[in-house]
């Protein structure tokens, strides 16, 4: 039963990127601060770059696929058993209170099935919450990386936060290129740069409140339809409504979208005005949709609402246009965005 | 359980279902249910009506069952008793045997021209 005493639930920080993207690298850099001393790690490989940490824990990649389910509704076995058995251990007393949970995943995992473990593991999700998903970009093979795999672009699609690491080494033009491309996959996600791999976990795991660069959330001008740029296939489309939106309108909308086309929207990010005190928190990678947060207030003065999708072979015109069709459900007209945008 | 193919083993309420589901669970044991009740009622009576309008496109419709599952039907007398939307969609899919798209331009001038005659 809740009570008020209720401790809240452990964040779990999802750490992803391609294959020698520097993840653990960055981890170990991170993990050397005093203040991350009871965050659990849970890593897929022992690597050659030794983490030295104490609550380091070994998850072995098991994925169990669910009948007729699609890759990225399926559960994680091991880490089921990783955050079960770290709750286990802190329940005895073997621990201290875990602060948080850093789970490191390979350099081709998809993210969305972690998401997926902890939103529907019966017991899981009332002990964890996703916090963020942090996806390291390299920015010497980044762009090689992004050319030639998929797997780059939904990493970065999936990302709270995008870490641009071995920018020591990288040459001066292409730090400022790959920037630009990441927010054409990703416009709501934070870019930081971690040259050496190093970075402030306040950085890193803070809400960017001390971050300076706009939040851009700017009325369209002369971007058409809110396309930012796109990479290849991918677009963002990043818009706002008119008005309040009737929220049971807008589930029926968007599950209606994900059950079609689920595996090509990437993510939606944003914040939705339901004509409540505070805005709807909408946060999802692929069909896995995060508990929409029901916010008691707005976090700053815009009180609009702002919205991104990112697709794959679904242009920000079809998404609009949608949109208008359903205004009469929804009581409120979709407003194109530039895409510079972040939530 | 699937998002979108999850039936009935109700271990986690549909993100749709979330905000009335939970404020009902933060409640306590306390809390007088049928406050709660009466909310959630009126979300499910508004969620029928706000998707019939949507399904009406397809000759499909779907009723709030009792408050705790939704009957779709066609006018054929096929029906299909699903937990909330996650199940819906791909129920209505199985009895018209395609899937049903809102990005779909011929949905989009059904519902301009219906919007119109009203």
């Amino acid at each position: 039963m809740p009570s008020p005493d209720k401790p809240a639930k452990r964040p779990v920080t999802i750490v992803t990127g391609f294959l020698g993207s520097g993840k653990t690298t960055l981890l170990s850099r991170v993990l050397l601060d005093p203040s991350m001393s009871d965050t659990a790690v849970l890593v897929n490989e022992f690597g050659k770059v030794g983490l030295d940490h104490h609550l380091l824990r070994r998850a072995d990649e098991k994925t169990v696929l669910l009948g007729h389910g699609c890759v990225c509704c399926t559960t994680r076995d091991d880490l089921v058993e990783a955050l079960l058995g770290l709750l286990d251990e802190e329940g005895r007393g073997e621990i201290a209170p875990l602060k948080g949970i850093v789970v490191e995943t390979t350099g081709l995992a998809d993210p969305a099935p972690i998401l997926y473990t902890v939103f529907s593991h019966p017991v899981l999700q009332h002990h964890y919450r996703v916090d963020r998903v942090i996806c390291t970009v390299d920015a010497v093979n980044g762009p090689l990386h992004l050319d030639r795999n998929p797997e780059s672009t939904k990493q970065i699609a999936a990302a709270d936060v995008v870490v641009l690491t071995k920018t020591d080494v990288s040459e001066a033009g292409l730090v400022g290129g790959l920037r630009g491309r990441v927010g054409g996959i990703n416009p709501s996600a934070r870019v930081l740069e971690a040259p050496f791999g190093a970075l402030d976990p306040d950085e890193l795991f803070g809400d960017g409140a001390a971050d300076q660069s706009p939040s851009g959330l700017r009325p369209s001008g002369a971007v058409e339809f809110g396309d930012g740029l796109h990479v290849s296939e991918t677009h963002s489309t990043s818009l706002t409504f008119d008005g309040p939106v009737d929220w049971t309108a807008f589930g029926t909308w968007f599950s209606m979208l994900l059950h079609a086309r689920g595996e090509d929207v990437l993510r939606v990010k944003g914040l939705l005005d339901v004509g409540g005190s505070g805005p709807v928190l909408l946060n999802g990678v692929q069909h896995v949709i995060h508990p929409p947060d029901h916010l008691e207030e707005w976090p700053d003065e815009d009180r609009r609402s702002r919205i991104v999708f990112i697709t794959r072979g679904i242009r920000a015109e079809e998404i609009v246009d949608s949109l208008e069709t359903f205004s009469g459900l929804t009581g409120a007209r979709p407003q194109p965005l530039e895409a510079n945008l972040r939530v | 359980m699937c998002v979108l193919c999850g039936q009935d083993f109700v271990a986690q309420a549909h993100w749709t279902d979330r905000y009335v589901e939970d404020r009902a669970r933060a409640a306590g044991p306390d809390a007088d249910p049928t406050e709660y009740q009466r909310d959630r009622r009126r979300d499910r009576a508004h969620r029928a009506a706000v998707t019939n309008e949507v399904l009406a496109y397809y000759g499909l419709r779907v009723k709030d069952w009792a408050g705790s599952k939704y009957v779709l039907s066609d006018g054929k007398g096929n029906s299909r008793i699903v937990q909330d939307l996650g199940a819906l969609w791909p129920a209505a899919e199985k009895i018209l045997g395609r899937p049903l798209d809102p990005l779909d331009p011929a949905l989009k001038e059904r519902m301009l021209d219906g919007a119109l005659a009203r």
